[in-house]
């Protein structure tokens, strides 16, 4: 007998109000402005923030368990949803002179979002993957945008790797379905778990297959040694468009390995000894390359590297405490990263950025951008009273909570790289100089200001306060039902 | 339970930093004036915490998922330093009021700093201390960054480099120091009630030493403080700042022994013998130095030696002695780096053969002279109850290396003592610029700190008083030695 698929909507209201921004600009594009295109994507997102306070502790599910609206979802999709909307707003001021201000580059930007929540929301491996595939096809897109050859050049590269690193994600898949016989998180776990579930000829294929998924994830969340497209894609982009893929792109792949890692397969062998050797190389790799840089954009592109290497030690920690330092970092790590290049954008006069030297003497042509950026850079190298030190504090702790040690140590000492390049641009920008400015000069506009307000008041706030956000992630109940158990 | 009491620490802690927040709104002709107002009234705070025989401890949790609470106590040694900070970050503000032109933001920064500072001394919370620590560092960093000289950028990251390199090291232990000991918070209350026992404990002590090592700081990782001092504006007002962060002898004492105590005596004589090569080595390369700054820089470290000696040797006077040393080295070498500050004003060199100065400049030369003397312990100034209490002490424990660091006071001597003459004393060479004598504040910029030199170089009992019951809590935690 035929059974009707569990279809329930209230659960992917998150998606679906963010998914009507996108069908809305693709269609309404033809007669409307981007400019009111843009405000009515804005407006999508803050609906689709509302609800997911409606969805709050609820649990609801659809598909059988293929699309989770759980509690860890909700709190990863705010994160996407806070990332979104800041690239939306540096793209009012900027999109026109990164040339990309038409209607088809919301549109892309709303579908990966899509893409991206369905990701946070996934329940099993095939909505992970959609949803990762939504969203990888929209990036590769967005990157390409723009009609120069920097651009052109930036997107092949991009999607060229990202669809190697689809690839093997999707062999992986296959290969843990294979070993399992199930796609679902929650089936995957149990059966891992077990030793009856779990035939013992298939545990070879099983860690294959997570082997081959934390491949594919770290093409895209840029782990050593998959990283190499990052700086040039990051570098090579418009501004606005390497803040999206820097911030909401890399929490939603984060998101998936969450789910992924410390859900469905956190009893699985193998993966975890894996994972701490790419960490570690991702620290060491992505500091002391960002540490060469001269370009101001492709540092942060670095930096977005070594701070991938941070979020995943995040992985290593125990679900309950990984979890939680993960989404707490996650949030800190798009307010700083996205509010550092919402500046570049407004101030940088062609769109490679500007180099370190130019930042001389910012602080007394824009004192406002130039303290902001500043704190920006305090809060990506972790120095309180900042955000982005307890985000490095707890990745730690969760990490040397669950005994590894040695890579703590690891990334507390490339974290002195770290200080030194953010440091440098940091100062440079009290130097008092006199020499002409070398940066746009109209590029203090409103959106911008009030995005880069959002995150530097938010790594500020949460910085004192870490609570107001922590509170809401700390609940160890929210991680021990990342896989529906 | 007195509520005004209670909240006392905490108003000396946040006031600087609410004065610097808004010292950006006040108009500029004001500014010198709210500043110096707000300076002063942190250290009445002090005062009044002093008067009422110190505070008790206060706790509010702060990030109760994490076991970090907000706990802070100023009493005993604690007070003492932060008494210091706010009276020394009380005379920087008056100079730099009369000498940087447009001081606004070294006025803002130097407020933000003390917050820093008096929250490093007050803290009872680890992570909080942690928070304070490196709060500390970044005003320190700004103003190398805004008044620098020409090689800042490079002395600009030594400095963040070494001190991070240390911090985040100590970061690592102090997680593992909750994680492994099992304790709820990290508040040092519960912190001592589940100390790690075993090697894991020197293994964390170890993590713990590489940032106060950095900032102590000990031989080999001091070559960021010369840089520092030399780069830094020659008013000698950040110097005093960054005087007053080396905060290394105090987060031992509070901290380290305390939590480590079996790994403070497994590793008392290879820590005892660096501090006594630092105190020695540096006095050493003091003696060569032509530059003012760096004269000073490594006289500094040669007194942090001592400091360090008088810490790790783990015996009470010489504890007592190490942190009356820290407190009083903050004052003598602070006013020390203004009155350079002032001579480069006049000559407008830092050059330490100028020669004559003293011809034209007499209180100014003599109040230096005074100064110096301070220095180089001199009985009858607050130095040499420090540095003597560190030698009677460290003798008891291990009397050859005492020894060596002893004859640092005669190289003191002989550094301090050339510079001096080459600069003060001798013939002005001819055609060379007339020296104006002290003016206005400037009087009470040297004075005052000397007057207290006096004071407690003479009457030492009421900082003994405060200083020798904490150092008495402290070392109980070694087991009776």
């Amino acid at each position: 007998m035929l059974t009707p698929p569990d279809v329930a909507l209230t659960p992917m209201l998150p998606v679906l109000i963010v998914l009507a921004g996108a069908l809305a600009s693709t269609l309404l594009g033809f007669w409307v402005p981007r400019l009111t295109l843009t405000f009515i994507n804005i407006g999508a997102l803050l609906l689709s923030g509302a609800s997911l306070a409606l969805l709050w502790n609820r649990g609801l599910t659809a598909f059988g368990g293929g699309f989770v609206a759980d509690n860890a979802a909700l709190l990863l999709a705010f994160v996407l949803l806070i990332g979104t909307l800041m690239t939306l707003l540096v793209t009012l001021d900027t999109a026109w002179r990164a040339r990309v201000s038409f209607p088809e580059f919301d549109a892309m930007l709303m579908y990966a979002v899509t893409g991206c929540l369905l990701i946070a929301f996934s329940g099993d491996l095939v909505v992970m993957l959609i949803g990762l595939e939504i969203m990888s096809l929209s990036s590769y897109v967005l990157a390409t945008l723009q009609g120069s050859r920097r651009a052109e050049e930036s997107g092949l590269k991009y999607f060229l790797l990202g669809a190697a690193g689809s690839a093997v994600l999707i062999y992986g898949l296959a290969f843990v379905y294979g070993a399992t016989g199930s796609l679902n998180y929650a089936e995957i776990a149990a059966r891992v778990a077990s030793v009856q579930g779990l035939n013992p000829e298939n545990v070879g294929i099983l860690v294959g297959g997570a082997l081959l998924l934390l491949c594919g994830f770290g093409f895209k969340v840029a782990l050593a040694p998959f990283h190499q497209w990052t700086p040039d894609v990051y570098g090579g982009a418009p501004t606005s468009v390497s803040l999206f893929l820097s911030t909401v792109v890399k929490v939603a792949a984060f998101a998936g390995m969450l789910r992924v890692f410390s859900g469905a397969l956190a009893d699985a062998p193998g993966w975890h000894s894996v994972l701490q050797i790419l960490i570690a190389a991702t620290l060491i790799i992505g500091n002391f390359a960002a540490l060469r840089q001269g370009n101001f954009k492709r540092m942060l592109a670095y930096s977005a590297v070594a701070h991938t290497g941070f979020l995943a030690m995040a992985l290593l920690g125990t679900p309950q405490a990984g979890g939680a330092a993960l989404t707490y970092y996650l949030l800190i790590y798009t307010l700083m990263t996205a509010a550092a290049l919402a500046i570049v954008a407004a101030l940088q006069r062609s769109e490679a950025g500007f180099e370190n030297n130019d930042m001389r003497g910012l602080y007394y042509r824009h004192p406002g951008y130039a303290v902001a950026l500043a704190i920006c850079l305090a809060s990506l190298a972790g120095l309180p009273p900042f955000a982005g030190f307890f985000g490095k504090y707890l990745v730690f702790q969760a990490a040397f909570q669950n005994g590894y040690v040695w890579l703590s140590v690891l990334a507390a000492l490339t974290s002195v790289a770290a200080l030194v390049y953010y440091l440098r641009p940091a100062m440079l920008m009290f130097m008092p100089d006199r020499t002409p400015a070398r940066e746009y000069a109209h590029g203090q506009r409103p959106p911008t200001t009030f995005a880069v307000a959002l995150g530097v008041g938010g790594v500020t706030v949460l910085g004192l306060l870490p609570n107001l956000w922590y509170g809401w992630v700390a609940n160890p109940g929210i991680w021990s039902l990342l896989a529906g158990r | 339970m007195n509520t005004l009491t209670d909240w006392l620490p905490t108003l000396m802690i946040f006031l600087p930093v609410l004065g610097s927040l808004l010292l950006l709104v006040v108009p500029k002709t004001f500014r010198d004036e709210v500043a110096g107002f707000i300076a002063a009234l942190t250290l009445g705070a002090g005062l009044a915490i002093w008067r009422g025989g110190g505070s008790e401890l206060f706790r509010w949790d702060w990030i109760p998922p994490l076991g970090i609470t907000y706990s802070v106590q100023l009493s005993g040694v604690s007070l003492a330093l932060a008494l210091v900070t706010a009276f020394m970050s009380f005379i920087a503000i008056l100079y730099t009021a009369r000498r940087i032109p447009n001081p606004g933001p070294m006025l803002s920064l130097i407020l933000a700093m003390e917050t820093g500072l008096i929250g490093i001394f007050a803290a009872q919370d680890l992570l909080l201390f942690y928070v304070f620590f490196e709060d500390a560092l970044i005003p320190a960093l700004l103003m190398l960054a805004m008044y620098g000289k020409a090689g800042r950028m490079r002395a600009l990251v030594k400095f963040a480099a070494y001190t991070l390199f240390g911090s985040l090291l100590m970061l690592v232990s102090i997680i593992g120091v909750k994680a492994l000991g099992g304790s709820p918070t990290f508040a040092m209350t519960d912190l001592k009630a589940h100390l790690v026992t075993g090697p894991a404990q020197t293994w964390l002590y170890l993590g713990f030493l590489a940032a106060m090592a950095v900032k102590l700081p000990l031989w080999p990782l001091h070559a960021w403080l010369p840089d520092f001092h030399e780069q830094n504006h020659d008013s000698g007002v950040p110097d005093v700042m960054g005087t007053l962060y080396k905060v290394g002898g105090y987060g031992l004492f509070t901290f380290a022994i305390p939590l480590f105590p079996d790994a403070s005596l497994e590793l008392r004589p290879i820590l005892m013998g660096l501090a006594a090569f630092t105190a020695l080595y540096a006095a050493w390369i003091a003696f060569r130095q032509t530059d003012w700054k760096r004269l000073l820089a490594y006289a500094g470290l040669s007194h942090m030696g001592f400091v360090g000696l008088g810490v790790f040797s783990l015996n009470e006077t010489a504890v007592i002695g190490a942190m009356y040393l820290l407190a009083f080295q903050n004052l003598y070498t602070g006013a020390l780096f203004l009155s350079v500050g002032m001579v480069q004003e006049r000559i407008g060199s830092l050059e330490t053969r100028v020669g004559g100065v003293m011809t034209q400049a007499g209180a100014l030369s003599g109040l230096t002279m005074a100064l110096w003397f301070a220095s180089i312990a001199v009985p009858g100034l607050a130095g040499f109850i420090g540095e003597f209490s560190i030698l009677l002490g460290a003798y008891q424990v291990s009397p050859w290396l005492t020894f060596i660091a002893g004859i640092t006071t005669i190289a003191a001597a002989a550094y301090a003592l050339t510079a001096f003459q080459t600069t003060f004393w001798q013939a002005r060479p001819r055609g060379a610029v007339t020296v104006r004598d002290l003016v206005h504040t400037e009087w009470l910029v040297l004075a005052l700190p000397l007057a207290v030199l006096v004071l407690f170089g003479v009457y030492s009992t009421p900082a003994l008083n405060l200083m020798q019951p904490a150092v008495r809590t402290v070392l109980s935690a070694l087991g009776g030695n």
